[in-house]
Parts: C-alpha cells; structure tokens; sequence
C-alpha cells in the first residue's frame, strides 16, 4: 500500500470479497429496522465495506509553559483516518454504489505497536434503485454516520448526504508556572489565556469540518459531535475531534408528515 | 412561532454579568461567516425543527477555564481564626454538638453543615461567562435563538482547573423579520420536545441554571454512622444519618429557590437535578446540587391537544 490513498491499493483478499458480493449477496451491519428504511427510502444494500490504515504517529516536542497546536500530530491524525476512509470509499466504488450509510470511525491501539495506532472506517455501501447518482461533487460515493432510520428521515426533510466530514486539531495546553500558580493561589477566577487556548483548538478543528463541507458544495453539516481525547500522549496533549455528516438541501418539499402526539407503552 | 419572546425583559442565567462583551475569538467569527453552517442537531430533531419553522444557521459554543481552588475552607465558625473571613455567609448553616458528654483528642465535639457561596460565584461566573459567549456566537450569526444546548463542567489536565462549556445550534425562525439586535432566546429542548412545548402553546425564553455547594464537617454520630457503627449505648448501626440527610435537603431547596428567584412570572420546564457529592474524610463531604432547565412563557391560550395514541416500538 502507498501512504498516498491510490485507487487499487486494497488487499487482494478484498477483492475476491467485492466480487462476490457483485454477484448478487450482499452483507451489511444494518439492523432490520435500519434495513427496511434504507429500503423505504430508495437505496439497496450491496456490501459491508470498510478501509483500514496502521499509522505510526511520531513525536513532536512541546514547550512547557505554551499552549499551542502540535501541527505534526494534528497531520498524522487527519492523514490516517483519511487513509481509512479513502480505501472504504474505494471499496463502494468497486461496488458501484452512490453512498454508504452507518459509517464508523475507530482507533485501536495495540501493545505490539509503540505509538502506532490503526484506523478503522466501516459502513454499509448502499445504491440508488431509481437509477438517479447520489455521488458527490467530487464524484466519489456519498459517506454518512446516520443509522437506517436517519437515513430515511433526513431524505424526507428534503436533504442528501454529501459526505462525513472531520476537522482534528491537536493541542498542547500548557502546564502553569510556579510564579502563575502562586499569583492566583486561594482565588476562584478565570483562566483567559486557557479559555483562548481551548476556544481556538477547537475552533480550528470545526472550521476544518465546515471546509471540508465547503469542498463537497454541501449547505449545512448535522449531528456534529465534538469529541476530546488524549490517546497515548499525556494530559496536556488532547486531540479535538469535530466529526459529522455534511448536507445539501435539494429543493424539494419537505414530505415528513406532521409528528403526532403519541404515549409510549414502553420505557 | 414567533421570532422573539413577547414583551422583551429577558432573563438572566447565573453569573452571566461576568462575562465581558464581546469576548469570541477570531477564530469563531471566522467560521461562521463560511457558507456552510453546522448543527448539532440530531436527525430526528432536525426534522422536527424544520417543522416547526426554525432553520439551523450554526453551531454555537462558549468557554470559560476557572481557577478551583479552596474547596471546604471558609467554616463560619472558625471564621475569626481563618484567612478567609471576608468570604459572604450562605443561606444555611447548622451546627451538631456531640451527644456523648467526653472529652478525647480523636472524638469529634461538633459537626456543621453550612453553603458555600464562594464555590457557588466562581461556578455561576463560569457557567455564565461560557453561556454569554454562545449567545454572542449566536448574535453574530444572526439568529432568533439557540435550542439543544448542553452544557458541561470539567476539570482539566490533572490541574486545578474547571472548563465550563456551552454549546447548541443557532436557529432562525422562518419568514420572520431580522432580530433586532437582541439577545436570542435559548432553550436546552430541541426536536419533539420543543415542537410539543409550542404546541403547548408555550415558547423558549432562556436557559437558566444554578448551582449551591454544601460542606459537611461530620460530627461524630455521623462519623459513626458512616462507618456502619452504633453511636451510643442501646443504639443500632442502621439510623437515619440526619446531618447527611438534611445538607442534601438544603442543596435541593436552595437551587430550587436560586432558580425560582430567576424565573419571574415565567414557568420553568424540563427541570433537571443533579446531585454530586465528593468524600471528603469519614463523613465529610461537599454536596452539590446542580438545577437547570427552560425558562418558559405562555405565548397562546392552550389548543386542546390531540388525544395520544398509544405506541409499541418494535425496535
């Protein structure tokens, strides 16, 4: 595999997978239910799809006293899940499908590997059964994170998934000096220079979400998740995550019937 | 729905003069200035507030890091000796002596209970501050107002110190005129429950929220009562740990009461209590009693509802 996502880079045991599921079977992680909106809402399942990288994410150093993006580490991560989630699309392109649906986005880390983590995206790889290409503006299947049912529900408020998009941003947050400590010791009080800090990390990491939404003519992004973690780096090296699926407004008339007032029989 | 609440005076979430105007960073200006907004919305409730005439323009978010330190200095009685007499006195205070008549180094004589309205400022500053911040975000993207806020409050970084964070999409209500340059209304509701509230014929006006902090110095029946142990002659083990009982008793009713005191003629609804207590010692702790909800203003007389039907999920 080259570390630059090319189309035919997938495992030959992947190939042999694809060509049976072109021959008519099809598997997928959906539920039931999810199957039959999927169904509901015009697309069939052809194949469990998924993409994969092992990445090995390097040092950077950090000074002691500044908060500041690790702009190595923010790299390594942006590059590995796209990566993964290239080789998943690529996997839908094979099947000849307008999108995938339920995509998941994971990071294992395994003792074997020091700082070496692997980057999973998995999903259901579905195609329009009118006929009609569902692909995006840059030609490749759509990918979302929505289940069955919010797959059905988004396409009856008039809207289409364009893709998933993510925005990471690792930060340092600096370690307080004695003279700081001592400066505000006993005294509850706001901490300016860390509010600026983490405001801008994660500011950074939702403005690269909206680009990328930007990049796939897309007119809204929903269900965006803002997700912290410190992965193998210590508790002042955090990644901030923004992840969610971007959205084009078709024109078409909203045609979800009105809610109704219901009693649930159950919890 | 309308654009903005009826007749204006909007209320106040705690500590929210702290916050400077202003204040967002560049950063956040920038972003939602570009073509494509964001929400946080799930599906479900995107459709739902899509039905209800309000359009998504942005996630909106603010933040606020606190210094937290000193937690469970400050008794009042030991206010003379202590560094820390300036600090204000709370609404409640009660105080336990010792039922046993002895003297002993390793026998606690008394227990107090008392609020802490120090951790209670520096909480409402930060909360307030956090949520100024989002509705600025949200003024700035021109919206009517905010629904689906979360709110969150954590330490950071093996420090000492707090992040509160605020976030929920921007939302504008459609057909209606421009907000005239006040601030937006915010709700914690989103999706069915909003659409239900309006069909109620009631409307968002703020999110409100409040915080009271009690510090409980156990006695000693307490201290043995918390180890499982019987605290006299012809006792048992197993009794009601009143100073235990009645701290969480004044942390519910005071919050409640701090969130009254905002509401005005207005109604609060989906009112969520969280209680946290952290061990302090054998039988000391700190309880704290979080309050938050929607504070809610009846904008039509109540059209009767349709009568529910009664649903089975099969999944």
């Amino acid at each position: 595999m080259s570390t630059t996502p090319t189309a035919g880079d997938l495992p030959e045991d992947a190939g042999h997978r694809l060509e049976e599921l072109g021959e008519g079977l099809f598997t997928s992680d959906l539920s039931v239910n999810e199957f039959l909106l999927v169904k509901e809402a015009g697309f069939h399942p052809l194949g469990f799809v998924m993409g994969s990288s092992i990445y090995h994410t390097g040092v950077q150093l950090r000074k002691f006293s500044t908060s500041q993006e690790l702009t190595k580490l923010t790299e390594a991560m942006y590059h590995a899940r796209e990566l993964a989630m290239t080789r998943m699309e690529e996997e839908a392109d094979q099947l000849g499908a307008d999108g995938i649906v339920g995509v998941r986005l994971d990071v294992n880390y395994y003792e074997w590997g020091s700082d070496a983590a692997e980057f999973i995206a998995m999903g259901t790889a579905v195609k329009s059964e009118d006929g009609e290409s569902y692909r995006n503006a840059k030609g490749k299947p759509f990918t979302s994170d929505l289940s069955g049912q919010d797959f059905w529900t988004l396409m009856q408020t008039g809207h289409v998934p364009r893709g998933l998009v993510m925005g990471t941003c690792v930060y340092h947050i600096a370690h307080r000096g004695l003279g700081q400590a001592l400066g505000s010791m006993g005294q509850n009080v706001e901490l300016p220079n860390f509010t600026q800090a983490l405001y801008e990390a994660r500011e950074l990491a939702m403005t690269r979400m909206q680009d990328e939404a930007t990049e796939l003519e897309a007119t809204g992004i929903v269900g965006v998740r803002l997700e912290e973690k410190t992965h193998q780096w210590g508790s002042h090296t955090i990644e901030f995550l923004a992840i969610g699926t971007a959205v084009e407004r078709t024109g078409e008339a909203v045609t979800l019937p009105r809610p109704t007032t219901i009693i649930s029989l159950d919890n | 729905m309308t654009a903005e609440p009826p007749d204006a005076p909007v209320p106040t979430a705690a500590g929210e003069a702290a916050a400077g105007e202003a204040d967002v960073p560049r950063e956040a200006a920038a972003r939602l200035a570009t073509r494509s907004s964001a929400s946080a919305l799930s599906i479900p409730d995107l459709a739902a507030c899509l039905e209800a005439g309000l359009e998504p323009v942005g996630l909106v978010q603010g933040f606020c890091a606190m210094q937290w330190a000193f937690y469970g200095a400050g008794s009042p009685y030991l206010r003379s000796a202590s560094p820390l007499s300036g600090l204000p006195r709370g609404a409640y205070s009660e105080q336990w002596a010792c039922p046993h008549g002895f003297v002993s180094a390793e026998h606690r004589m008394w227990g107090q209970n008392y609020e802490q309205p120090w951790v209670e400022a520096a909480w409402a500053q930060g909360f307030g501050s956090a949520f100024q911040r989002m509705l600025e975000e949200a003024g700035d993207a021109g919206a009517h107002g905010v629904i689906g806020v979360v709110d969150t409050a954590r330490h950071l970084a093996d420090m000492n110190v707090v992040e509160f964070h605020v976030l929920g999409t921007a939302v504008v209500v459609r057909d209606a005129p421009p907000p005239p340059g006040e601030r937006p209304w915010s709700t914690y509701l989103a999706g069915m429950r909003l659409t239900k509230l309006l069909e109620a014929g009631m409307m968002p006006v703020s999110v409100v929220a409040a915080m009271v902090s009690v510090r409980v110095w156990a006695s000693c029946v307490t201290e043995y009562l918390s180890e499982g142990q019987a605290y006299g002659w012809g006792t048992a083990g197993t009794a009601e740990i009143e100073q235990v009982s009645r701290a969480r008793a004044a942390a519910r009713s005071l919050a409640r009461q701090r969130i009254r005191d905002q509401l005005g003629a207005d109604e609060l609804h989906g009112a969520r209590a969280g209680l946290d207590s952290r061990e302090l010692g054998q039988g000391d702790e700190v309880v704290e009693c979080t309050l938050r909800g929607t504070r809610v203003r009846r904008f039509k007389h109540v059209d009767p509802l349709p009568a529910p039907r009664p649903t089975v999920r099969l999944g």
